[in-house]
């Protein structure tokens, strides 16, 4: 007699209370801690580029509501929640237009087109950034954005460095410790690996994000930079470099675990997370970008629903001696 | 059994008339379609490596047998009177197939004069700028012909264009091609131009 | 006679518009509308290619014997397309240089091949050069009508012929480069898509 079976009461049920709403909420006060040293970091700047994403993306979602003629979904503040990750991948400097146009097609072309909340196949944030990086490559070279600005650390984006000098001869130059702390140069939210890194423990002891997705990400980031480093150390660099700079902390606790675009069992989850940081790494050190997370995770999120066909017998199927 | 004759004759027929039509159309085209890729794709391009050519480079070209067929060879008298000459080659890979490059080489000291893309399709506003805006291939005037002209990233001495790293390497490669023709080929040219 | 002769020329022009409607021929919809100059050129050969075998699939379609049509279809179209490639290469070499391969792929594009099954071989040669006309106008159409959406997005420009510019956004326009890349052409003929369906719904 198995008795870890799941057992389902009668009805009726007790509503824990939670919703859209919290759960957005609880994820936009996570994402917090990142943004404000974003915004100390990088200035007025970040906190327009942040304010201007997360208006534009709910305005967006507004109008597409009143062409599609649907019932106003905007208070459960989805659009909210994408406009604000959008908002953090994106340096301080980048123009309005850019901004506008890119949760144009985030909200738009990444969620409303496919039905709106929890029916988007790609994560809609990623979608407007695949569409910028590939139109404007120019303005995603942080070193270019913030030559203006004058820092106390390494004035260099890790992972353009790593790309354009190699790993010998900045080994060194990036210490672990700053990386963590913020001190490098990034998008606003990406930069401060200790507060994306809270905010993820937050929403997993919340329930909001089930712990498979992040630490099978970290996991395939960390063995797959290890493997390549030890084949040969002078071209790749090591794990640590890959973990802390980059979208990296934003992909595994922010990005990938993404809730409609993202599997909902265990081994999926788990293959899930590793292969999307398995192909990050693959971009960065063999590939043409400098960061592959947005392209890696929007790839794994078209085989989400291949991978989600791996799941538990459903009870009394091909039992054969019952 | 008749349908099965008249099913062969069809066809024979069909394909017959067909060829005729297709090499006769072929032989009349045959001339316009080389003096167009003469006029409309080299030519341009040998009048802005050697803008002040004392002879016509275009009426002068001759071609030179290579393992691959021939590639026709434009030669320059240059105003410091020395003889350079120019020739094109294909890049392999490009983000939208092979990138014809043309490399004006002066003969004295071995030195690319200029160089200058003929054909490509790369995307319009990234590889297409290889064409349209001189500045990365203007990067290859004055180095040697036995320079590593490879990427940086590759350990040469080209910057990549920004944003079009694929489109750039195919023009390397076109330029390696170009160099391992010409230690090939210098001899023999130096013979059809005395 | 007129009045059949003028819907079978007009049906290509919305109700049958090839892309749009019919959802053919999508490889050089996709492939070659980076520039209004391509689109336009790619639909006049495919015009031409369509007429022709339209015409002469209607003549022969008594003689053709239906077993082996597919492949006398495909000799004929074959044949138009290799004239409109070598034509093109001596007329106008800098567009062939642009549509390079995609003027062999006429041959397979469904479109030439539809109208001669679907169409030309039970009709008359009057009524198949009508319809070939009607839908290659369409098809020409679209075809330009999708280029300059994404030329003007993804270069600021349009170009109609041969490098003459008609139209050219300020200095200060940053090109939505994404637009005339591949992906762009699949997004861009998705919401033309829908907006066409948006404007014929009642």
């Amino acid at each position: 007699m198995n008795n870890n079976k799941l057992t389902v009461s009668h009805a009726p049920f007790w509503h824990d209370g939670d919703s859209l709403f919290q759960m957005n909420l609880n994820i936009i006060i996570a994402a917090l801690p990142a943004i404000i040293f974003g915004i100390l970091q990088f200035g007025a700047p970040a906190l327009g580029v942040i304010a201007l994403a997360v208006s534009s993306a709910m305005i967006w979602e507004i109008i597409s509501n009143i062409i599609a003629r649907q019932k106003q979904t905007i208070g459960d503040l989805d659009s909210a929640l994408i406009g604000l990750l959008f908002g953090m991948m994106l340096p301080a400097t980048s123009p309005w237009w850019m901004v506008i146009i890119g949760t144009l097609v985030a909200v738009v072309v990444g969620k409303m087109i496919f039905g709106g909340t929890g029916a988007n196949p790609f994560n809609p944030a990623l979608v407007g950034m695949a569409f910028l990086m590939l139109s404007w490559p120019v303005l995603f070279d942080f070193d270019a954005a913030y030559v203006s600005y004058d820092v106390n650390y390494t004035a260099l984006a890790p992972l353009a460095a790593l790309k354009s000098m190699g790993a010998e001869s900045i080994s060194g130059v990036f210490a672990t410790g700053d990386l963590i702390m913020g001190k490098q140069l990034g998008a606003i939210g990406s930069t401060f690996g200790l507060g994306l890194i809270l905010g993820g423990i937050y929403l997993i002891l919340r329930g909001y994000v089930r712990w498979e997705i992040p630490v099978s990400f970290i996991a395939g980031i960390i063995i797959c930079a290890w493997a390549f480093n030890l084949s040969d150390p002078t071209k790749y660099a090591g794990p640590m470099i890959h973990l802390f700079s980059g979208y990296t902390l934003l992909g595994a606790f922010f990005l990938a675990p993404e809730n409609s675009s993202s599997p909902v069992n265990t081994i999926p989850m788990l293959l899930y997370g590793f292969f999307a940081a398995v192909m990050i790494i693959l971009m960065r050190n063999i590939g043409l970008y400098s960061d592959g997370t947005v392209l890696g995770i929007l790839l794994f999120n078209l085989a989400n629903p291949l991978i989600d066909s791996i799941r538990p017998k459903a009870l009394g199927k091909g039992v054969n001696h019952a | 059994m008749r349908e099965m004759i008249s099913m062969i004759v069809v066809l024979t027929v069909l394909t017959s008339v067909s060829g005729f039509l297709l090499s006769t159309v072929q032989s009349v085209t045959k001339e316009p379609i080389e003096i167009a890729i003469l006029n409309i794709v080299q030519a341009p391009a040998i009048k802005e490596i050697f803008p002040e050519a004392e002879n016509d480079p275009i009426a002068e070209r001759f071609p030179i047998e290579t393992e691959n067929g021939p590639i026709k060879i434009f030669p320059a008298k240059l105003a410091d009177g020395n003889t350079a000459i120019a020739f094109e080659t294909k890049g392999k890979g490009g983000y939208g197939g092979d990138v014809g490059f043309m490399v004006g080489i002066n003969l004295e000291n071995d030195q690319i004069i200029a160089t200058r893309v003929t054909t490509h399709s790369e995307t319009p506003g990234f590889g297409a700028r290889a064409k349209d805006d001189p500045e990365f291939v203007s990067q290859f005037a004055e180095k040697s012909m036995s320079d590593n002209l490879g990427l940086k990233s590759s350990g040469g001495s080209i910057d990549a264009m920004s944003g079009a790293t694929v489109t750039s390497m195919a023009i390397t490669l076109a330029v390696k091609e170009a160099q391992r023709l010409y230690k090939q080929l210098k001899p023999e040219i130096l013979k059809q131009i005395k | 006679m007129a009045q059949s002769l003028a819907k079978e020329f007009t049906k290509g022009l919305w109700a049958e518009i090839p892309p749009f409607r019919l959802v053919l021929g999508l490889c050089p919809v996709l492939a070659v509308t980076t520039k209004v100059e391509n689109g336009l050129g790619m639909g006049i050969a495919t015009t031409f290619v369509l007429v022709f075998s339209n015409l002469l699939v209607s003549l022969l379609r008594n003689i053709i014997p239906s077993k082996v049509r597919i492949a006398c279809y495909i000799v004929i179209i074959a044949t138009f397309v290799t004239i409109v490639e070598l034509g093109m290469q001596a007329l106008v070499y800098p567009l062939f240089l642009k549509l390079g391969i995609f003027i062999p792929l006429i041959v397979v594009n469904c479109i030439v091949l539809g109208r001669a099954e679907a169409f030309a071989s039970k009709n008359g040669p009057v009524l198949a050069v009508a319809d070939g006309l009607g839908i290659g106008i369409g098809f020409t159409l679209s075809l330009a009508a999708l280029a300059a959406v994404r030329e003007l997005l993804g270069a600021g420009t349009i170009t109609i012929w041969n490098g003459v510019t008609i139209f050219e956004m300020g200095v200060n326009f940053q090109p939505f480069a994404f637009m005339v890349q591949a992906p762009g052409a699949f997004v861009a003929l998705g919401l033309m898509l829908a907006g066409m369906n948006l404007i014929g719904k009642k």
